[in-house]
C-alpha cells in the first residue's frame, strides 16, 4: 500500500510554466504592445495559427494571450498585448530581458493546410489582427499553396492600427489584395473611413464556393461580417472566427470558458460558423 | 533589486466606533511585515503624528455632516488610492437606521433639547461624498481582506474583494445551513469574504458587508416570507446594514441612489 | 475474489489499523447533517456515523481540496517556481455507491488528456471503503434513475453491506484485497451470510423505486428538446446564484486560479480553490464582457452539465442523483423536479 501511495514528482504538474524571456518590446499603440519572447530552456514551440499561451506574472496572474507570429516550428512567439486588467497591466511595466512563466501553445488552432488550393479571405477587426497575423503569415509564407489572398482589416482609429511594418508590407506587395479602413479617420488619414464591412465592396471577386474566410474580431464586427461572407455565397462551414472567453487553465477543466458542452481553451477558440450556430451560446 | 520607497498610509475617521482601525491593529503578527511596505503617517488609533502627505488613504465611518464633505475631498485630493474602510463607510452601515426615524426625531432622542447644538443629517456611504477606490467591507472588517487590500496595492494589482454570496463560504466550511436549524439568515445575498464568520459560530448573517452586486432580492422575500416572516421583519433585518440599498422604501435620504 | 466478513465488535480495530494507513475521513455527525471529516485519534472512532444518511459536502473534497497550493514562487519572475502536489495516503471510509460513483466520475474528468497531476495522484494515494445503502434517505434523491444504487466497478477498495451484527465485506481490487490479508480483522463469508447480504439486495430493489416518469437514457436528449423552454426562466425567478447547488455536488469541478501573496507582496503561491458556474462573474471575460450573465442561463448550464455535458465528455454520470443540491438549496430548487419537468416542456416545444 505504502508504495503504490509514493508522491509523484511534482515537475509533471500541467500549471507549471516555461521560463519566457522578453527579447523585444514595442509600444504600438496607446494601449497595445508588442512583445517577441524567446525560451529560456533553449527549446522551441510547435503551434498551429489560433492558438494561445497562458502567459504569468507571478504575484499577479495569468492570462491567455493570443499568438500573432508565424506559426510551426518555432524558437520564440510574438504577442501583441492589450492593457485591459491586472495580467496585461503588468506585462506591460515590462522591459526587454525580463522573464515570464509561458503555458502552452493550447487550443485548437487551425491547419492552413486545410485551405491549400482555396482562395484565402482574411477579415480582422482591432485587436483581432493579433491572432489573424498568424494565418496570415503562415499563408503569406506558403503563398503558392493558396489562390487569391485578401486581407480586410478595420480599426477604431488611424492611431489605433497594429502591426504597422506589416500591413505597408502586405499593402506593397501584389500577391495579395489588403485593404484598411478606419471608423474615424484623422486629419493625416487619406485611406477608407467606414466600419469594416464596407471594405468587402472594395475587394475582387473570390469564388464563393473555393473561399475560406477567417473573420476574427470583436463580436458586433463577426456578426455583421459573417452576414456579408454569407450574402458572397459562402457556406458557414467555410467560415472561421476565434471565440473569446475566459481560458483560465488551458486544460479543459476550471469551466470558465465552456460553451455548452465544448472547453474553448482545448476544443477553440477556432470555430467554423456552422459549429458556432451549432453551439448557439458561442457570440 | 532596489528598495522600493514605502507607501504612506492614512487613517481617518468620520461618524463610527472606530472598531475598524482597531481590526488592523488587531493584524498583530503581520503589522511589522505590513510596516516594512507602509509607513503609517496619520492614525489617530495609534500615533500623534499627522502628515497630509499620503499614499493610500483608509476612512473609516459613515458621512453624516454636510461639514465632514470638505475633508473628505481634502483627503480625496491628497491620496492616490481611497479605501472605504468598514460597513459605515462603504454601505452607511448602522448609522443609516437614523435615516428611517427621521433625522430630526433621532438628534431629539440622542441629546434631547440640545439637539439644535449638534450639526447632522441623513448617514450616507463615503462615496456619496468623493471617489472611492476600494471596499474593505464588514462590521468590523476582516483582518484577511485588510491584508489583501494593501499586498495588492503595493504588489499592484486589483485586491480581491469578493462579490459572491456568504453561502459559497459557509458551503466551503460545511456549516449546516441555518435554513435546516430552523432559523433564517440573509447569506444568499450577502458579500462573502468574512468567511461565514457568523454562521460559523451559530449566529445569523446580517450582511454587515453588504450585499452582492446583483442581489436576487424578489428571491430573498419568498423564501423569507415562506418562512413565516412578514414583509416588515424582512425590512428590518435588511436595513440594519443596508437601509442605503432600499430601493423600494427609501429612507428619508433621495439622493442616496446616486452614489 | 470470495468476500469477507467485518464483525462489528472489529470494526474499532479495522478503523485503528486504517489509521496507521494514512489519514481516515469517515463521516460524522454535524447536526443536524454529517460530513466526512478526518479522524485526529482513536478516540475519534467513536464519533463515526456509519448510520449517517448524506454529508453536507461530497468526498470529492480530498480528491480535489476546496483550497490547494499548485505553485510555489518567491517573485514576479518565474524560475524558481515550484510546483507542489499534496497527495498524503488517505483512507476514505464509508462512502456510499452514488458518491463511489461521484468520485469515479471527478477522476474521469481530470484524467483527460491533459491529465491534472494532482487530483490523479491523491486518488492513487487514497484507498476507499465503500458503504452499501437500502434506502432513500430523503425525496430529493432519485439514484435509482441515475444508476447509482449499487456501486461502480473498481472504484472501492472494499464494500462493505451492513448484515446485522457484521459487515458483509466485498473486495473490488487487488489493494482491497491487500489490505484484507494485512488486517486480521476479516472471516470468509459462509452460506449464512451470502443469504443476509442477498436479502440486503431485496430490501434495496423494493426500496429504490424510480423517481423519474422516462428512462435515463432520454434525459440528454430531453435536456436538448427544452433547451428554449421558459422553464429555466420560471426556477431562476428563485435563485440566488449562490452557488450551494454546485459546492455540495460530487460531480461539479470547476475551479478557479489565484495568487495568494505573502505578506512580503513578492513571493506567495498560486492557488486553485472551488468556483460555480452559478456565481454572477463566472463566464466574464477582461473587459467586462459576460457570457452567461443572466441567472436563468446560469442555472439551465447546470442543469445541462449535469444530466447531458458531463456524461458525453466522461461518460460517467454528471449527476449521481444523491439529491444533495435540492436539500440544500435554500429557494428549494429541485433538480429532480426540474428533470421530471422537461418530459412535458420538451414535448411542448416539439409540438410547437
Amino acid at each position: 500500500m505504502t508504495q503504490a501511495m509514493a508522491q509523484p514528482p511534482a515537475e509533471t504538474s500541467p500549471y507549471l510554466p516555461r521560463v519566457g524571456r522578453i527579447d523585444e518590446v514595442r509600444q504600438f499603440t496607446e494601449t497595445d504592445k508588442y512583445f517577441r519572447l524567446s525560451f529560456a530552456d533553449g527549446q522551441g514551440i510547435r503551434f498551429l495559427p489560433g492558438q494561445f499561451l497562458e502567459v504569468s506574472v507571478f504575484g499577479i496572474g495569468e492570462a491567455p494571450i493570443s499568438l500573432c507570429s508565424a506559426p510551426g516550428d518555432q524558437a520564440g512567439v510574438e504577442m501583441c498585448i492589450r492593457r485591459i486588467g491586472d495580467v496585461t497591466g503588468a506585462l506591460h511595466n515590462l522591459e526587454a530581458g525580463a522573464t515570464v512563466g509561458l503555458r502552452g501553445p493550447f487550443g485548437n488552432g487551425f491547419d492552413m493546410d486545410e485551405a491549400a488550393g482555396k482562395d484565402l479571405l482574411f477579415v480582422a477587426g482591432g485587436l483581432g489582427l493579433a491572432p489573424c497575423r498568424g494565418f496570415i503569415l503562415d499563408a503569406l509564407n506558403r503563398r503558392d499553396e493558396f489562390r487569391r489572398v485578401t486581407i480586410l482589416y478595420g480599426a477604431r482609429t488611424p492611431s489605433d492600427l497594429l502591426f504597422a511594418d506589416d500591413l505597408k508590407q502586405w499593402d506593397q506587395r501584389d500577391d495579395c489584395d489588403f485593404h484598411v479602413t478606419v471608423d474615424r479617420g484623422d486629419e493625416n488619414w487619406t485611406g477608407n473611413t467606414g466600419v469594416i464591412t464596407t471594405l468587402f465592396k472594395k475587394m475582387p471577386k473570390l469564388e464563393p464556393a473555393n473561399t475560406v474566410a477567417f473573420i476574427i474580431g470583436p463580436p458586433i464586427m463577426f456578426k455583421f461580417a459573417v452576414l456579408e461572407a454569407l450574402a458572397m455565397g459562402l457556406r458557414k462551414n467555410q467560415i472561421y472566427c476565434s471565440l473569446e472567453r475566459r481560458m483560465k487553465c488551458g486544460l479543459g477543466k476550471c469551466g470558465h470558458c465552456q460553451i455548452r458542452n465544448v472547453y474553448v481553451c482545448q476544443e477553440g477558440p477556432i470555430f467554423s460558423y456552422a459549429e458556432v450556430m451549432r453551439l448557439r451560446e458561442g457570440i | 533589486m532596489a528598495e522600493k520607497p514605502k507607501l504612506k498610509v492614512s487613517f481617518h475617521d468620520f461618524t463610527s466606533c472606530e472598531g475598524c482601525q482597531l481590526q488592523f491593529l488587531n493584524c498583530e503578527d503581520e503589522l511589522l511585515d505590513i510596516l516594512g511596505h507602509v509607513e503609517i503617517v496619520q492614525f489617530r488609533e495609534a500615533i500623534d503624528d499627522k502628515s497630509d502627505e499620503y499614499d493610500i488613504a483608509f476612512i473609516e465611518g459613515a458621512f453624516t455632516r454636510e461639514s465632514d464633505r470638505a475633508r473628505l475631498e481634502h483627503i480625496r485630493k491628497c491620496a492616490k488610492v481611497v479605501i472605504a474602510f468598514g460597513a459605515c463607510a462603504c454601505t452607511g452601515g448602522l448609522n443609516v437606521l437614523k435615516n428611517y426615524r427621521g433625522v430630526k426625531e433621532a438628534m431629539r432622542t440622542v441629546y434631547g433639547d440640545q439637539a439644535d447644538w449638534y450639526e447632522t443629517s441623513v448617514a450616507l456611504p463615503v462615496e456619496a461624498a468623493i471617489k472611492v477606490d476600494y471596499k474593505i467591507h464588514g462590521c468590523p472588517v476582516p483582518k484577511q481582506e485588510i491584508l489583501e487590500v494593501v499586498k495588492s496595492v503595493v504588489a499592484g494589482r486589483t485586491p480581491r474583494i469578493p462579490d459572491y454570496p456568504v453561502c459559497v463560504e459557509c458551503k466551503l466550511k460545511e456549516n449546516a445551513c441555518l435554513f435546516h436549524k430552523g432559523q433564517y439568515c440573509l447569506g444568499p445575498i450577502a458579500r462573502a469574504g468574512c468567511g461565514a464568520w457568523c454562521p460559523s459560530y451559530g449566529g445569523r448573517c446580517y450582511a454587515c458587508r453588504g450585499l452582492i452586486s446583483d442581489p436576487n432580492n424578489n428571491a430573498a422575500k419568498d423564501v423569507l416570507e415562506e418562512f413565516g416572516l412578514t414583509v416588515e421583519d424582512i425590512m428590518q433585518e435588511f436595513r440594519l446594514f443596508n437601509g442605503v440599498y432600499d430601493v423600494a422604501q427609501p429612507p428619508d435620504n433621495a439622493h442616496v441612489k446616486s452614489c | 475474489m470470495l468476500p469477507h466478513i467485518l464483525p462489528k465488535e472489529n470494526f474499532d480495530d479495522f478503523v485503528a489499523w486504517l489509521m496507521t494507513q494514512g489519514r481516515v475521513a469517515a463521516p460524522v455527525a454535524k447536526a443536524p447533517n454529517f460530513s466526512f471529516d478526518v479522524l485526529v485519534d482513536k478516540d475519534d472512532i467513536a464519533r463515526i456515523r456509519m448510520d449517517y444518511d448524506v454529508t453536507i459536502l461530497p468526498p470529492k473534497k480530498y480528491l480535489l481540496p476546496s483550497y490547494e497550493t499548485l505553485l510555489d514562487f518567491n517573485g514576479p519572475a518565474p524560475e524558481n517556481v515550484r510546483a507542489e502536489i499534496d497527495a498524503r495516503p488517505t483512507v476514505l471510509l464509508g462512502v456510499h455507491p452514488y458518491d463511489l460513483h461521484g468520485l469515479q466520475t471527478t477522476v474521469a474528468a481530470f484524467s483527460q488528456d491533459p491529465a491534472d497531476a494532482s487530483v490523479l495522484a491523491r486518488r492513487k494515494a487514497t484507498r476507499v471503503i465503500g458503504l452499501n445503502i437500502a434506502s432513500y434517505a430523503n425525496d430529493e434523491q432519485f439514484m435509482a434513475d441515475m444508476g447509482t444504487v449499487d456501486p461502480p466497478d473498481g472504484v472501492a477498495d472494499l464494500f462493505l453491506t451492513d448484515i446485522g451484527d457484521r459487515y458483509f465485506v466485498e473486495i473490488g481490487t487487488e489493494a482491497g484485497s491487500e489490505m484484507r490479508r494485512a488486517c486480521d480483522c476479516f472471516r470468509p463469508a459462509g452460506p449464512e451470510d451470502h443469504r443476509a447480504r442477498q436479502e440486503y439486495d431485496e430490501r434495496k430493489a423494493a426500496n429504490f423505486k424510480k423517481r423519474l416518469p422516462y428512462h435515463v437514457r432520454y434525459l440528454p436528449e430531453l435536456l436538448e428538446a427544452s433547451y428554449d423552454s421558459l422553464l429555466w426562466d420560471a426556477v431562476a425567478r428563485r435563485c440566488f446564484s449562490c452557488g450551494t447547488c454546485t459546492n455540495v455536488c460530487p460531480t461539479c469541478y470547476c475551479f478557479d486560479v489565484h495568487d495568494n501573496l505573502n505578506i512580503d507582496a513578492a513571493s506567495g503561491v498560486r492557488e486553485r480553490m472551488w468556483d460555480s458556474c452559478q456565481l454572477e462573474v463566472f463566464a466574464e471575460v477582461a473587459g467586462g464582457e459576460n457570457f452567461r450573465e443572466q441567472t436563468a442561463s446560469r442555472l439551465r448550464h447546470r442543469m445541462f452539465r449535469k444530466g447531458k455535458y458531463i456524461l458525453e465528455r466522461t461518460g460517467k454520470p454528471g449527476c449521481v442523483g444523491c439529491g444533495r443540491c435540492s436539500v440544500h438549496c435554500v429557494a428549494n430548487i429541485s433538480i429532480l423536479e426540474a428533470f421530471q419537468q422537461i418530459a412535458g416542456e420538451a414535448a411542448e416545444m416539439h409540438a410547437t
